[in-house]
């Protein structure tokens, strides 16, 4: 179906050169970043039994799997799981953006389309309400940059029309035009390349921000946390 | 609107911040999304939930702002997007840093373990405290206290007689509670095993922790010394952001044990003391091989392992509870040596909660004793600790850091919880067996029971030094200013108890005119009075020729006039004690001072 509308056919190859584009920035952010020294910590290990810069590393990368292991994620356990479905969302937008044009018949199975439309959904709700708590808060007002307010407009729209995408590829009657998809791949496409040059790349930074703070932790005594 | 053009400060702010940035402290630049998870965590955040500007992250980001503006790709082409555009530009800007900076942040870090990020939002703050005290903008009392620390080698300006003075006056003391001198303190011995670096304040205000660390280190055997340099082990750089004088002050200790060949460090009970001391004073001076160095509570709790002393825990029945310092807890892993060494040397011991890593801080964290100007802020602050404080039921909070005894203070007086601050030393010495500790093995029995009276079950009355005469004041006239009349007539009951000549005076004005009529040998002064504070009393009695020279000793009940001791435009009083006070502390330390004067002065 796709393959007759030319309009089709280019935000097909624009969305392959943004990702080009994306990945290209990437690494210039990521040079960038580590052209900063590296801060090292030359004091003797804080608590010699309990010291270990790895399992410290370890354990602060992989706690945002483990809701129990901060008070903010225990505590916020609701908040956690909008954080959960959130991210769920933009895993399952990009595959439906990227798998659309290399496998068609994959996205129109009818379990992917009722995982993915669903987790897109969930997730376009989700983003509703954080729009909401962004606008509405105190302290989310105070904080929040226009940068802050555009990203979360932006991935509020791409997953709803995420949603409505598989929707047409799954072949959902009243869902039928082409121009869906097109329009999913052109905003697919602005926010790949948008993303380095906003607060969305925190991803990129994610793992490094966390191995660095474990490792610092870790060489301490203080993480993993001990709770008593 | 035309925006105004950078001023110096900011654009040499600018410059100190491009020097600071290494790749960690980027990844917090960068790494905020503004989620807003951090935002239960802080203590400030929870004690005024009507003030956004109290979230962690919108501290951070006022360096944020300034590295955004100079560093982000982003942020130099559209500030506007990102938030760059309200970095400060101007040096009324600074002043509003500086409060957020200094007074609504401790630096406890409890942010910083909580973001899903790995932001760490304290050392953000430190280092905007850094940038700004760079160029000056910093409040009075960090200002007076860095001064000191760089001169004098001590953040509470004790000099250095002042200091040997008091370790000999603790030598003395436990003479007098022993009936021998073999536990005099150890001063520069050279080759000693073990140095011991102490906080200032407990030469200042608190020295019978220094007498009851020498009871335990002499009572075990310990080859020790205090040195007379290099013994402060706290450290303003922290606090202050300013590396260098963080590198400095702790090169002065590490020198110095190695000037005396020494073994070990051993660092009393201080929070950012020890982190100072043991971890970031080596990153901060560049020395590359760290000393072997300790906690105090490490050394007790191997004494007692090693059976080297001997302790009764019933002598502490008393309900505990225990306070983690965040310095101890969240950035150095120091929190279970406490707990093992308090359950050896109490019988009820309650956690508080959240403990360890994820307690809440006393609200005496990142300098904040010293800047008088937020003390209300901070005891509002410190609500959440009191209602830790109040779900134990204990009687004892008991915390392992010099700051934290004045910050919890503070917080059970307002709070009004009834109960008091120990730290470790108080109890290990209060629980000695010292006829079975090592120092007496191979005694007779009876050497091992000094004739000195045994230590009572109330430490405090234990440490409080022995008053050896029936009258140690008389022949000293003093005079008692407060305006509440029962405390009045008790201080002057208590004084012409100890032999006294004492005259009143029940506010300010009168307290000047007295003096100057009276010529005390020391002033009891109250600072909380109608009319001239006792604050201004005590700087006007300092500026004025005929009083200038009178020690006084501060007795008050409240906090936020702790300036007299930081941020002060004369030099601070002479001793300063909380009320309610210990009636044999306070003749015992009165007449100290005026002894002291009157050494000096001959
Ligand atoms: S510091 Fe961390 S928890 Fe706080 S707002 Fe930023 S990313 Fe969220
Ligand atoms: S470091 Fe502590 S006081 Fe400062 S913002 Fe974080 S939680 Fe609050």
């Amino acid at each position: 179906m796709h393959e007759s509308s030319s309009l089709l056919h280019t935000a097909e190859v624009v969305h392959w050169a943004a990702l080009i584009i994306m990945a290209v920035v990437y690494s210039l952010r990521l040079r960038w970043l580590f052209k900063f020294k590296p801060g090292a910590d030359k004091s003797a290990p804080g608590a010699p039994d309990r010291t270990d810069k790895e399992r410290g590393a370890f354990y602060s990368l992989f706690n945002v799997a483990m809701p129990w292991s901060m008070e903010s994620t225990r505590k916020g356990f609701a908040f956690y799981l909008t954080f959960v479905i959130f991210h769920l969302g933009v895993v399952a937008g990009i595959s439906l953006a990227f798998l659309s044009t290399i496998t068609p018949n994959l996205v129109a199975n009818p379990v992917f389309a009722w995982i993915c439309g669903s987790t897109l959904f969930l997730a376009f709700l989700v983003a509703l309400y954080r729009v909401f708590r962004r606008l509405f808060t105190p302290v989310m007002k105070l904080i929040s940059t226009p940068d802050d307010y555009f990203s979360l407009f932006m991935l509020t729209a791409w997953f709803g029309l995420g949603a409505v995408t598989q929707a047409h590829l799954a072949g959902v009657q009243g869902f039928e035009s082409v121009n869906i998809l097109v329009a999913y791949l052109f905003l697919t496409s602005f926010f790949l390349i948008y993303v380095p040059f906003s607060k969305i790349s925190h991803y990129l930074y994610y793992p490094f921000t966390r191995i660095w703070i474990g490792r610092a932790l870790g060489h301490r005594g203080s993480y993993p946390i001990v709770r008593g | 609107m035309k925006k105004p053009a950078k001023t110096h400060k900011i654009k040499m702010m600018e410059a100190q911040l491009a020097t600071k940035l290494n790749r960690q402290v980027v990844g917090s630049l960068v790494g905020c999304v503004h989620c807003g998870m951090c935002n239960d965590c802080c203590h400030y955040v929870l004690s005024h939930p009507d003030d956004p500007k109290m979230t962690p992250s919108y501290k951070a980001d006022q360096v944020r702002k300034l590295f955004k503006a100079n560093h982000d790709w982003t942020g130099s082409v559209f500030p506007w997007w990102v938030g760059a555009d309200k970095a400060a530009l101007t040096d009324d800007d600074l002043e509003e840093l500086k409060d957020i900076a200094f007074g609504t942040c401790t630096n406890c870090r409890r942010c910083t373990i909580n973001c899903p990020m790995g932001v760490d939002t304290a050392t953000l703050n430190r280092l905007m405290r850094g940038l700004l005290t760079n160029v000056g903008v910093m409040p009075e009392g960090v200002r007076v206290v860095s001064k000191d620390q760089w001169e004098l080698g001590n953040q509470m300006g004790v000099l250095k007689e002042d200091y040997i003075d008091t370790l000999e006056w603790m030598s003395e003391e436990l003479e007098e509670d022993l009936g021998h001198g073999e536990a005099e303190i150890p001063i520069d011995k050279a080759g000693a095993k073990i140095m011991y670096a102490i906080n200032p304040r407990e030469v200042k205000y608190d020295p019978r922790t220094i007498k009851e660390a020498a009871l335990i280190f002499w009572a075990a055997g310990e080859d020790w010394t205090m040195p007379t340099e290099g013994w402060d082990n706290t450290n303003f750089g922290l606090f202050s952001g300013d590396d260098g004088l963080g590198g400095a002050s702790a090169k002065r200790e590490y020198d110095k044990a190695r000037e005396l060949g020494v073994d070990k460090i051993v660092i009393s009970e201080c929070g950012h003391g020890y982190r100072s001391t043991r971890h970031e004073g080596v990153n901060w001076s560049g020395d590359a091989e760290p000393f072997p160095m300790e906690s105090s509570v490490m050394t007790m709790l191997r004494y007692i392992k090693e059976g080297k002393i001997v302790v009764d825990p019933s002598k502490n029945s008393q309900r505990v509870t225990f306070h983690d310092s965040c310095n101890n807890a969240r950035s150095c892993g120091f929190y279970e040596e406490p707990r093992e060494l308090l359950r050896l040397v109490t019988t009820d011991f309650q956690e508080m909660y959240p403990n360890r890593a994820e307690g809440f801080c006393c609200t005496g964290g990142g300098g904040a004793m010293s800047m008088s100007e937020y003390t209300p802020r901070r005891l509002k602050s410190g609500e959440i600790k009191a209602n830790q404080i109040r779900a134990t039921g204990a009687e004892v909070v008991v915390t392992s850091c010099h700051n934290c005894v004045d910050g919890l203070g503070d917080v059970i007086k307002h709070y009004e919880l009834g109960c008091e601050v120990k730290q470790l030393v108080d109890l290990v010495a209060n629980a000695l067996v010292l006829e079975e500790c090592a120092v007496m093995k191979g005694r007779p029995a009876t050497a091992a029971a000094p004739e000195a009276p045994a230590p009572t079950a109330e430490v405090e009355e234990a440490a409080a030094p022995v008053v050896a005469v029936e009258a140690p004041l008389a022949g000293r006239k003093i005079l008692v200013v407060d305006d509440e009349e029962d405390i009045r007539t008790f201080l002057v009951t208590v004084f012409e108890d100890a032999g006294a000549e004492v005259m009143e005076a029940s506010d300010g004005d009168e307290c000047i005119e007295k003096a100057k009529t009276y010529k005390p040998d020391i002033i009891s002064l109250d600072l909380s009075m109608p009319g001239k504070s006792g604050v201004d009393a005590f700087v006007e009695l300092r500026k004025t020729a005929e009083t200038e020279s009178i020690p006084v000793c501060v007795v008050t009940g409240h906090p936020e006039f702790r300036q007299v001791i930081y941020d002060r435009p004369v030099p601070p009083p002479e001793g300063y004690l909380n009320k309610p006070v210990d009636e044999d502390k306070l003749v015992a330390y009165v007449a100290h001072i005026v002894e002291t004067k009157e050494e000096k002065a001959n």
